[in-house]
């Protein structure tokens, strides 16, 4: 059944539609994939079984109609563990669907599994889940990316077609790059954060992990539009992002390259040098690229780091012990309880966060170190929506380098943060970003780039990032001993 | 640069809610100091330029309707509870 396993979802609905393929062939196919090498990838927490997965499922119809898909651990599946890699939820059930859920299973979509992550989506290695590390399907001794690693390995290796994961700082594209599959990020409040477990409320957004871009358009339309529950979901109507990839580019269309990215400190030749070609191909098909500067930038990795460990600190708040998850049952008084529980249940990277958010919060002047990083933030906004006058999308690198060693950052967590640098401003922006393979280092590491875009610009991302993908070979490669 | 001193670190971790152990404790102000670099790059630039709220956020209203909710499957998730009480240890501490 390996023909299956890197089909595109368009390919599994017309096998599934001409009766040459059952829908539970196709599970059964997917979780025997899981079976066979889910222990050395760890790219899922839990795979379910078939039984659950065909009951959970309430129709037969649908765009996703029998496709499976693997959730980041941190998306509320009812009566499903949602334990975000940590030992403080390790036990915890979701007693509700997440609202992308709820869209999935009304398309007919079935959901396999949990997929490994960072602890609470903090880190961008995948090395922080609190059960075991996601290793890169190209190379074993790397790391996947995350913090959606285990999401992003299980589409690269062919395990399922697509997966939702989570951004905060980039954490779908970066992996998506690391592993060479397409990765988006849309805008904030396009799809419901309802039922996803926060991190930093005001970036937080639910993204999408497939092979191609058309998959990953279809993903989008099902699970995009406004929801009442969220309160920051945009007033969208949902609708078809597949429309209008004909490969072809808009006419005229005006493509900015973040030179700024190219000549950062640390970036690998063989990087610039793969992006730097994507402009040869978006040329001869018609656009106009000019290289363009982002000054602001170089404030953008600090902005990120002081919004994501304050908003992280209040909203883990909420895991005291006292309603869900674990508890400490050794101490004698509540106040003991709190300090132990949270000890103990969180792994040390995030209570750190916890701590660096909470002195953000409280030092000095309460709150300045928090508004002083949100008029960044702004300085942010103003200097792309000024850009966006000049340019329809930007075209940047995702990572100064191909995926690193496992191990190799453990050491030093502010080297990892860098890689935020190339991600988290657009996290900062609201706008929508896809992350796309554009080659391979000599050793054979995926490469990948980013489109980005306007707010809820995503059908001109999509349409943009497909006229790459037909003309380059580089979402047909697929990592070797998986086949 | 600043140093964070221990008697802070104990703070913060109080205010947390996060009991520290003493072989976490310079780790923890050492990443608390590398927050000062950041705070500090972030101020000089906040103060260069004086920035409209460019973004605004509304607030966003809705009818206050109530949907019934099953309490029981939520209350289950508690670690310890009798009834549809959640049980905690004893909260005034005495010496």
């Amino acid at each position: 059944m390996s023909s299956l396993a890197f089909a595109t979802i368009t390919e599994l609905k017309q096998k599934l539609a001409n009766k040459e393929l059952s829908s539970r062939e196709l599970l059964e196919s997917s979780i025997a994939r899981f079976n066979r090498y889910n222990q050395e990838l760890g790219a899922a927490l839990e795979v379910f079984d078939v039984e659950s997965i065909l009951a959970a499922s309430t129709t037969t119809q649908g765009l996703l109609a029998a496709i499976p898909g693997i959730i980041k651990d941190n998306i509320c599946i009812k009566n499903r563990i949602a334990s975000c890699a940590s030992k403080i939820l390790a036990m915890y059930r979701a007693t509700y669907d997440a609202t992308a859920i709820t869209r999935l299973k009304e398309q007919g979509a079935l959901l396999v599994g949990r997929a490994n992550m960072d602890e609470f989506a903090m880190g961008s290695s995948n090395e922080y889940s609190a059960y075991y590390p996601a290793k890169n399907p190209w190379d074993l001794s790397r790391v996947p990316g995350g913090s959606s690693g285990g999401s992003i390995v299980s589409v690269a290796a062919g395990l399922v077609p697509w997966a939702l994961g989570s951004e905060t700082g980039g954490s779908v594209r970066l992996p998506a790059a690391y592993c060479g599959i397409v990765g988006l990020k849309p805008t904030y409040g396009l799809v419901s954060r309802y039922g996803l477990i926060a991190y930093a409320s005001s970036l937080d957004q639910i993204g999408i992990a497939t092979r191609t871009v058309h998959d990953n358009a279809l993903v989008l339309s099902v699970i995009a539009g406004h929801d009442v529950k969220d309160s920051s979901s945009a007033a969208t109507v949902q609708k078809d992002y597949t429309l209008g990839l004909d490969g072809k580019l808009p006419t005229g269309l005006r493509i900015g390259l973040i030179d700024t990215m190219l000549h950062a400190e640390g970036m690998d030749p063989e990087i610039q040098h793969a992006v730097e070609q994507t402009q040869a191909v978006f040329t001869g098909l018609g656009a106009h690229v000019k290289r363009i500067q982002l000054k602001t930038l170089d404030n953008a990795t600090a902005a990120y780091f002081i919004i994501s460990r304050a908003e992280a600190a209040s909203n883990l708040a909420r895991f005291d012990g006292v309603r869900y998850g674990y508890r400490n049952k050794d101490a004698q008084t509540l106040n003991q309880m709190y300090e132990e529980t949270r000890h103990d249940g969180f792994g040390f990277n995030v209570r750190t966060r916890i701590l660096v958010g909470n002195y953000v919060l409280s030092v000095g002047h309460a709150g300045d170190f928090y508004q002083n990083a949100k008029k960044v933030q702004a300085m942010i906004r103003q200097e792309i929506a000024d850009i966006f006058s000049e340019v329809d999308v930007l075209l940047a690198p995702v990572t100064a380098g191909p995926a690193f060693k496992l191990g190799e950052c453990m050491e030093n967590p502010l080297q990892m943060d860098l890689t935020d640098y190339f991600t988290g401003f657009v996290n900062l922006a609201g706008i929508p970003a896809i992350s796309i393979p554009c080659g391979f280092t000599s050793t054979n590491l995926p490469i990948g780039f980013q489109l980005i875009g306007k707010h809820f610009a995503e059908d001109l991302l999509f349409k943009v990032a497909h006229a790459y993908e037909q003309q380059t070979p580089w979402h047909t490669k697929h990592p070797i001993g998986l086949e | 640069m600043a140093k964070i001193t221990r008697d802070e670190v104990l703070k913060i971790a109080a205010m947390s809610k996060i009991a520290i152990k003493e072989d976490e404790i310079a780790i923890i102000s050492k990443q608390l100091e590398d927050v000062l670099t950041y705070a500090e790059r972030v101020r000089v630039v906040a103060n260069v330029q004086q920035t409209e709220q460019l973004y605004k956020n509304v607030n966003v209203m809705r009818d206050d309707v109530i949907v019934p909710t099953d309490y029981k499957p939520i209350i289950e998730q508690a670690p310890l509870s009798i009834d549809n009480y959640f049980v905690v240890p004893k909260i005034l501490e005495t010496e």
